[in-house]
């Protein structure tokens, strides 16, 4: 995953020579082909967040086409005033990455963990929200992202859990994607990101007659299409590396209470922070969110719910 | 080369212009609107370029005013060059209007989004390396206050300017003395301007911030050293500079005008031009 999105990266700069990688002292190894490459499109802006937007829309104003990369924790939590007010405002064209979002960085603690930018972005005008699920979903993204020409929040989670698709993905890129169909009068999974594929494995293993759904834009949402899906559906279920509340979960949620209300289990972190550390699948447990502890809350969710 | 011979850019008229606003809008933030009236006097008679008169020319020189509160200033040159009718400066901040109390770059001849101190640094900076990137010879002013340098990304900015070496920066520090709650010395002490900017890699000097004359040498005398390191000239000022019942009180950063004050203010200004 990571390496599609280096290599698009590259792709896009070298077709584009405004394309600007701008990064926040991050993504050591990570950067090793685009500095190569494109040395003259790289800037590292140093260990300087604020300043780093800032510079950002001002290239923006001359423009060129920047690229702004931190840790999600980072890029967006630490400069939303600057992505709002710098940036979003003005629509400008500028794409900010957020690398490690969620748990990723599970042993260093809630300072690199990032389980609150979603919320803290969505609802920004102008700024439009991507979080892929697997490699293909970061190529096609990438490449909306650049031809968007608008502000976007490009969030990238845990990165080794595999493809979600079989293969690439037609160009342009699609808000939403059906992974697995629906039996009749089943319920709905949407997930997004690191996620889904957890959705996925429990459909397979557990829930036979669930839907998988992938939201890469969780930010604009394809409305139409989630109220369609929910419409055939007696409940759904949201999986994502987030917090509850103000992420993907809230966004259908705030969908269907008003076009096609039904019962939604929001699967991610309860309003809290980590309070230990171990290895990711560690944490996941921690917070109720491994594969078993899931089941059994969406088990209990569907034997309460009512069809709407 | 004056770029704009035709306008005069008085400061005693501009200045007019400014309580000619804050009158029509019952509006504040007077005092640092005139401590920056020379400054920008001399930055659109003697520096500024705008191809065509153009405040959106692609071509032309920025003036960002990070000091966002210290806008009016600002319109009041904009009227000058005719980028702004006196429909809006007698309408300013009736029910609909595009004026706002603070900069927004939504309107032309505005550049940044600003009041949220510690912004307009960044961006301008971020311009001044566009410019450098493209090869382009258009100049980036920023106007800040001296409270605002107790903002953190105004010191990240001036680390990533000197850095890069953006020699084709000038920042004009306001340094009135005053920030919100009383006398920057009180409440952040700056100390030395000067030494700090120096200290960050900048070319420095400090003169009198309402000597047109001092103001434009600082500025040329800057331009013509050393084309790696970005400006800082430090602007002394008096807030509410002008009119002698509003100088270096903070109180006309918060109050009002009746009539009283109003009928004050404008035969003072008057006055000073005989």
């Amino acid at each position: 995953m990571r390496d599609a999105f280096s290599k698009t990266l590259v792709r896009l700069a070298k077709a584009d020579r405004n394309v600007l990688l701008i990064t926040g002292d991050h993504g050591y190894a990570l950067f090793d082909e685009f500095r190569r490459e494109c040395p003259q499109q790289y800037i590292n802006a140093g260990i300087a967040e604020q300043n780093m937007v800032g510079v950002a829309a001002g290239l923006a104003r001359q423009g060129f086409r920047p690229f702004v990369y931190g840790l999600s924790a980072f890029v967006p939590v630490r400069v939303v005033e600057q992505i709002k007010l710098d940036v979003a405002h003005d629509n400008l064209p500028v794409v900010f990455i957020g690398d490690g979002a969620g748990f990723v960085y599970s042993h260093l603690g809630t300072s690199h963990q990032s389980t609150e930018d979603i919320a803290c972005t969505r609802s920004i005008p102008n700024l439009s929200i991507l979080s892929p699920s697997d490699r293909f979903e970061v190529e096609a993204c990438m490449e909306a992202a650049y031809e968007a020409g608008a502000p976007i929040y490009f969030r990238m989670g845990k990165s080794d859990r595999g493809d979600v698709h079989s293969a690439g993905l037609p160009h342009p890129v699609r808000a939403i994607y059906e992974l697995r169909p629906q039996a009749n009068d089943g319920i709905a999974f949407f997930a997004t990101g690191s996620f889904t594929k957890s959705a996925l494995a429990l459909a397979e293993s557990h829930f036979s007659d669930a839907g998988v759904w992938s939201v890469p834009s969780i930010k604009p949402l394809d409305a139409d299409a989630i109220v369609s899906i929910c419409k055939k559906s007696t409940a759904a279920v949201v999986f994502e590396e987030h917090s509850i509340m103000g992420g993907l979960g809230a966004a259908i949620s705030e969908v269907t209470s008003q076009h096609c209300p039904l019962p939604i289990l929001r699967i991610g972190i309860e309003d809290r922070f980590s309070h230990y550390c171990g290895t990711y699948d560690y944490l996941l447990k921690e917070h109720g969110l491994d594969q078993e502890a899931i089941r059994g809350k969406i088990s209990t969710f569907l034997e309460k719910a009512k069809p709407c | 080369m004056a770029p704009q011979p035709e306008k005069v850019f008085n400061p005693r008229q501009l200045r007019r212009t400014i309580i000619e606003m804050a009158y029509a809008g019952n509006t504040v933030h007077i005092g640092c609107a005139f401590s920056i009236v020379e400054i920008l006097a001399v930055l659109y008679r003697q520096h500024l370029h705008f191809p065509g008169n153009e405040p959106k020319s692609p071509e032309r020189d920025f003036l960002v005013l990070s000091k966002g509160h210290g806008v009016m200033a600002q319109y009041a040159c904009m009227r000058e060059l005719g980028w702004i009718g006196e429909k809006e400066v007698r309408g300013y901040f009736s029910d609909g209007s595009n004026l706002k109390g603070l900069s927004d770059s939504r309107v032309p001849g505005l550049e940044v989004t600003s009041g949220s101190l510690g912004h307009g640094f960044s961006v301008g900076v971020g311009m001044a390396m566009g410019a450098k990137l493209k090869g382009s010879d258009q100049k980036t002013y920023i106007v800040v206050g001296d409270g605002e340098l107790n903002e953190g990304p105004i010191w990240e900015g001036a680390l990533f300017a000197s850095h890069q070496g953006l020699g084709n920066l000038m920042v004009i520090v306001d340094e009135n003395g005053f920030q919100a709650m009383g006398r920057t010395r009180e409440i952040m002490n700056l100390s030395s301007i000067q030494k700090k900017f120096e200290a960050f890699g900048f070319d420095a000097v400090t003169i009198d911030g309402h000597d047109e004359h001092a103001l434009d040498e600082a500025i040329n005398t800057l331009w013509a050293g050393d084309p790696k390191k970005p400006k800082a000239i430090v602007a002394k000022t008096v807030k509410g500079k002008g009119v002698a019942f509003m100088e270096d009180d903070n109180i006309w950063h918060y109050t009002r005008l009746n009539p009283q004050t109003y009928e004050r203010a404008m035969f003072a200004l008057r006055e000073s031009d005989e």
